[in-house]
């Protein structure tokens, strides 16, 4: 109950501000606008839509709003010294953090509706099983939000440090997950390595579901490692969570 | 009355700094106790020990005769001294958001939102976004969250830091509100005046220990004068030198100089004693929180007994 208290607060927070919520929709379309055209060349866009939104929506949508969002989060929590009146209330580290994953599975839902209204608008389609559609974008949600838990309790400490962690060591992840060009353009040296980055999978679950119209059985190993991942980022986030009110406790 | 709060022999380190040092006091149900000391004392720490947001070193802490514990937060409220409020979100959001943490649900949680809200004087502000509330304000709702849950015992740390002087009139109304209504009141500040006038007893915190402590008349006898001579002169050097012959003590003031009066006596009589040095003006002030704090301070500085308490009855 008390996650959903506070999944219903940042959702308020921003509704009201909406700006986030404009850009965490604008972006992600125009990028899979652009994308999508340029793969498409002169031939019909479906094909290039299809390829291309499942990459947008774990890379440029999901990205931004789910690993950029919890990091702020946590941040304004800390500058707005709120951070401090939840230590002396009853809401566990755990409930905050569901309440946080939450709301953003929220975020990330309309994102979706935004991004494949476009794909749709150009011929393109999701073509493979809903649910397991919604389990990829749950797992890839789970993981950043987990991500920018642990960033946000640990290495950056103000506003303007939000974009440290997410340009260094995100967009890096990015690139290597193929979001913007297809993973088999790697060299095999890269491409090994892209296996223990979780946006990799993300990105070739997700194809496979949209665009190959693959079962469960496809990406079982994609879906095992971001099972993993999420579940890792999950627990250690709580924990950063943890740590950090302990070390808020004594400033 | 029956102790709400009680510290025993409190101790607190942080690395080599002492920062509370056997710290003994209780709170009765219903007081309004204040906490003075300059920056540094260790009121903060206090707090942050009675909430068990810190552990002591040593000593022990209880909330209504128990020792404090994990769910001590359901029976505390505090306001700590930096406003703590979602900016982007109403007045009513943010109490609405608090009371739900805090377990209230359904006609409790609105009733509870909208006695806190009128409580504090903003019920037509509350769906003003917070960004849109002056500092006073949201300083009042900072104060009203952490009355949302009715705590049995109300901790408010420096509640009127940087307000205008129509925000502090309405927070002491605030403080004086719950403890008309049987609540108790832990307040730490900085303006002693506020301190004098609001609370039950006050505490005079220095350097981790508890120099004085006790209702404002009680605290009156540490300084050894019945009433002060507030004496501006065109030459105080003047004014300090005719004390010392007259055997008077005597501490500086704002662009002045405060002599001790062992007795009360008129005006006139208290010019007559300073005849002979041009004076510009002469006050006459009872003893207040600010000559007891800098009294009971400077005896615990050096380190020797504070004054002794004058003979009432006799002088």
């Amino acid at each position: 109950m008390l996650a959903l208290t506070v999944t219903r607060r940042i959702l308020t927070e921003l509704w009201h501000t909406r700006r986030s919520l404009i850009f965490w929709a604008l972006f992600p379309a125009l990028m899979l606008l652009l994308f999508g055209l340029i793969y498409a060349g002169d031939s019909s866009p479906a094909d290039s839509f299809n390829y291309t939104a499942p990459g947008i929506l774990i890379g440029a949508a999901f990205f931004f709003s789910c690993l950029g969002g919890p990091i702020a989060a946590i941040v304004a929590e800390r500058e707005r010294n709120t951070l401090k009146r939840l230590l002396l209330s009853p809401l566990s580290g755990t409930a905050y953090f569901l309440g946080l994953l939450l709301a953003f599975l929220v975020v990330a839902a309309g994102q979706t509706v935004v991004v494949y209204a476009i794909a749709f608008a150009f011929g393109g389609s999701f073509r493979g099983s809903l649910v397991l559609g919604t389990l990829v974008v749950v797992l890839s949600v789970a993981s950043y939000v987990g991500l920018g838990f642990v960033f946000g309790s640990h290495f950056t400490k103000r506003t303007e440090e939000v974009n440290g962690p997410v340009a260094a060591i995100g967009v890096p992840l990015l690139v290597l997950g193929g979001t913007f060009f297809p993973s088999s353009v790697l060299p095999d040296y890269l491409y090994r390595i892209a296996h223990l980055n979780p946006i990799f999978h993300m990105n070739e679950a997700m194809d496979a579901v949209s665009a190959e119209e693959l079962g469960a059985g496809a990406i079982v190993d994609h879906l095992v490692f971001l099972v993993l991942f999420a579940g890792a980022t999950l627990a250690f986030g709580v924990q950063s969570y943890r740590a950090m009110l302990q070390r808020e406790r004594v400033l | 009355m029956p102790t709400v709060l009680g510290v025993d022999r409190v101790s607190k380190a942080f690395g080599e700094r002492q920062v509370l040092s056997a710290l003994s006091f209780a709170i009765e149900r219903g007081e309004v106790y204040g906490l003075v000391g300059p920056n540094g004392a260790g009121k903060t720490t206090l707090i942050n020990i009675a909430c068990l947001v810190v552990p002591p070193d040593a000593g022990a802490v209880t909330l209504n005769g128990r020792p404090v514990t994990a769910n001590a937060h359901a029976r505390v409220g505090v306001a700590s001294q930096d406003v703590a409020l979602y900016r982007d979100l109403t007045s009513e959001q943010n109490l609405e958001f608090f009371a739900a943490l805090y377990g209230l649900t359904g006609a409790r949680r609105s009733r509870r939102v909208a006695v806190c809200l009128s409580d504090v004087g903003l019920e037509d502000r509350a769906d003003t976004i917070i960004s849109l509330l002056s500092g006073g304000m949201r300083r009042r709702l900072h104060i009203a969250v952490a009355m949302l849950h009715q705590p049995d015992l109300l901790i408010l740390d420096e509640p009127t830091v940087g307000l205008d002087l129509e925000s502090r009139h309405r927070i002491w109304n605030v403080v004086r509100t719950v403890a008309d209504d049987g609540g108790t009141v832990l307040v730490t500040t900085h303006q002693l005046e506020e301190a004098e006038a609001l609370c039950h007893r006050i505490g005079i915190l220095h350097y981790g220990r508890l120099v004085a402590e006790g209702p404002m008349a009680e605290l009156r006898r540490h300084v050894a004068a019945a009433e002060l001579a507030i004496i501006d002169a065109e030459d105080l050097g003047a004014v300090r030198r005719r004390a010392d012959e007259l055997g008077l003590t005597h501490r500086p003031a704002l662009a002045a100089v405060a002599v001790w009066l062992p007795e009360r006596q008129s005006l006139d009589r208290v010019a007559a004693l300073f005849s002979g040095i041009e004076l510009r003006s002469v006050t006459l002030k009872p003893v207040g929180l600010e000559e007891v704090v800098a009294e009971t301070t400077q005896a615990a500085r050096i380190n020797r007994p504070t004054a002794q308490p004058p003979n009432r009855e006799t002088a």
